[in-house]
């Protein structure tokens, strides 16, 4: 725990440069691996921490803020939108996402606007305004011609449960130590999802610190998954035997003749 | 812009996690609609694929899932018939391997459009307008056909019977094939022709095609009645297991999770359906299947015309970049 701390104090160090806070902070997740088995339907991920004051030099005046940002592997997204086209609602304008996080939790401890500035916060990439989408066909972040299809992205991301804003979300418990869950749903996508959490006061970013957690398939739901891709012949053989077998099976138990 | 978030655990016995769709449904749902198709197959002496793919992609899994998926149960629901049918020497063997070559190939071309629909992102649509052209005209003409016998039997008439043998433009066509089994000198052009559209469209669409190819056997071909539905159904067991094979190579869409449900429920249902069509009267079961086809073209119609929920779509780009 000690060696964890250190290591968080040190990336907390660099990436704030020599600043004068002495603040550390310390992360850990209730999971390491989310594993996706047969009854899968979702899964809570909770971020705990601790807010560890310098005992040598002053600790921070202000009150303390958290803020919690996990985010899902970037994946790269087209979204439609849908016209009327000779009396039929047909896909016509398109707009592509480059690397757009395909799951996305802010949660904090106060209104995310209130923690700091707007430049820190869009730095931090915290709260849907400062997640900075790219778009294959436009150029720089947050492209102003796209903004009907960002809006309508954050819309249906929000609707599925994969993008969240939770304002008063992080809890804490006593001054140092600050817990928050965020939930996992089925439809998450698999792979590797990054944690970091933001120790603010006084609007300024004073420490930060990083874990992971990886959502991975299990057992059979692997295995279908990986022989569905590696073996895509086979597996297709492999369904058509089955559905031969079960044919042939319901034949023979129902047989009437 | 603050949301809720559920942090229950929200587990339940009846859900069941698709490992290729990678949602989490209620089982039950998927075996009663499994079941309850089987049990109109059952019924009507369908193979269903027309009612299973739709109640699958309105229940809210991707149309992708269920096309190549319900292309697996298909094969499952035809494969017990087809045996049957074979036991009892009921099928034309030379008939059934004509139409099945053509077929292949119709299900080559298939899911090339499938693919080439899915990068530019027109695939719903496609499918939409497919099934409200094909259901629409199959259904209205089945519904006419049906109300017309069942008028007639109240009057007491006897339906109007179509001849066989007459001379009609089929033959009038080059490439003549001699069919022993089922007495048939005919062109192959339309042969192939049929086996390949079925083939085509079963791909893209997720259904066996057997509402069609039954009556064209029937009509066009003019071939035999008991040699008509063992035809058919080898004819689907095999360009489905082909479609099958194909959208596990390239939509990579079959979910083997999902089709097992689907199969079990479908091959059960299938049995009590077959059991209480015997106590209905052929016109009124044809009536009864025409007004249900009809129903799912209208509710395709609907999707189509009126203004959706959501005007935007979003569908992650795996190596499907336009």
């Amino acid at each position: 725990m000690r060696r964890l701390a250190t290591i968080a104090g040190l990336v907390g160090l660099l990436t704030l440069g020599n600043q004068a806070w002495a603040e550390q902070l310390t992360v850990a997740l209730s999971t390491p691996e989310i594993r996706i088995g047969s009854n899968f339907s979702g899964v809570p991920v909770t971020v705990f921490g601790v807010i560890e004051p310098d005992a040598q030099s002053a600790s921070h005046v202000g009150k303390y803020e958290i803020a919690t940002l996990v985010l899902g592997p970037p994946e790269s997204v087209v979204a439609r939108r849908k016209d009327r086209i000779l009396g039929v609602w047909a896909n016509s304008a398109s707009e592509i996402f480059l690397g757009a996080p395909s799951f996305y939790a802010a949660d904090s401890t106060g209104e995310i606007a209130d923690l700091a500035d707007a430049e820190i916060l869009k730095r931090m990439r915290l709260g849907f305004d400062n997640i900075g989408f790219t778009y294959r066909d436009r150029v720089g972040r947050d492209n102003p011609g796209a903004a009907e299809f960002r809006e309508a992205f954050l819309r249906i991301k929000v609707k599925e449960g994969l993008y969240t804003e939770q304002a008063g979300g992080v809890g804490m418990i006593g001054k140092s130590i600050f817990r928050t869950t965020v939930w996992i749903p089925a439809n998450a996508p698999i792979g590797f999802y990054q944690v970091s959490v933001f120790l603010l006061a006084d609007g300024e970013l004073i420490a930060r610190a990083g874990d992971s957690f990886t959502i991975a398939k299990t057992g059979s739901e692997q295995f279908l998954f990986n022989f569905s891709r590696n073996e895509a012949f086979i597996y297709g053989v492999v369904c058509v035997a089955m559905a031969l077998f079960i044919g042939w099976l319901a034949g023979v138990i129902f047989r009437r003749d | 812009m603050s949301t809720r978030r559920s942090n229950s655990i929200r587990r339940s016995p009846v859900l069941i996690y698709l490992p290729i769709a990678e949602i989490s449904v209620n089982m039950l749902i998927i075996v009663g609609m499994g079941g309850a198709v089987g049990f109109l197959s059952g019924l009507f002496g369908i193979g269903g694929g027309f009612l299973l793919t739709p109640l699958l992609i309105f229940s809210g899994i991707p149309p992708v899932i269920s096309v190549a998926t319900v292309a697996s149960q298909i094969v499952a629901s035809s494969a017990s018939g087809a045996l049957s049918y074979w036991r009892r020497n009921m099928i034309d063997v030379k008939l059934a391997a004509v139409l099945l070559i053509a077929g292949v190939g119709g299900s080559g071309i298939g899911i090339t459009v499938f693919g080439a629909l899915r990068r530019l992102g027109q695939l719903d649509l496609i499918i939409s307008l497919a099934y409200v052209t094909f259901l629409g005209l199959v259904g209205g003409l089945m519904l006419t056909e049906s109300v017309r016998a069942i008028l007639n039997a109240k009057r007491g008439r006897p339906a109007p019977l179509r001849r066989p043998g007459q001379h009609i433009w089929i033959h009038g066509l080059p490439f003549k094939m001699r069919f022993k089994r089922s007495k048939l000198y005919v062109s192959a052009v339309p042969i192939v022709v049929l086996g390949f559209g079925i083939g085509f469209l079963g791909t893209l669409l997720g259904i066996g095609g057997g509402f069609i190819m039954v009556p064209a056997l029937i009509y066009l071909l003019r071939v035999p009645t008991n040699l008509v539905i063992g035809t058919s159904l080898i004819y689907i067991v095999g360009t489905m297991s082909m479609a099958t094979i194909l959208h596990a190579m390239s939509s990579q869409a079959v979910d083997f999770v999902l089709a097992l449900i689907l199969m079990i429920g479908g091959v059960v249902g299938a049995q009590f359906g077959a059991r209480i069509g015997q106590n209905l009267r052929g016109d009124h079961l044809r009536a009864l299947l025409a007004l249900l086809i009809l129903g799912v073209g209208v509710r395709f119609l609907g999707g189509l015309v009126t203004i959706p929920d959501e005007l935007f779509s979003l569908t992650v780009l795996e190596g499907l970049l336009p």
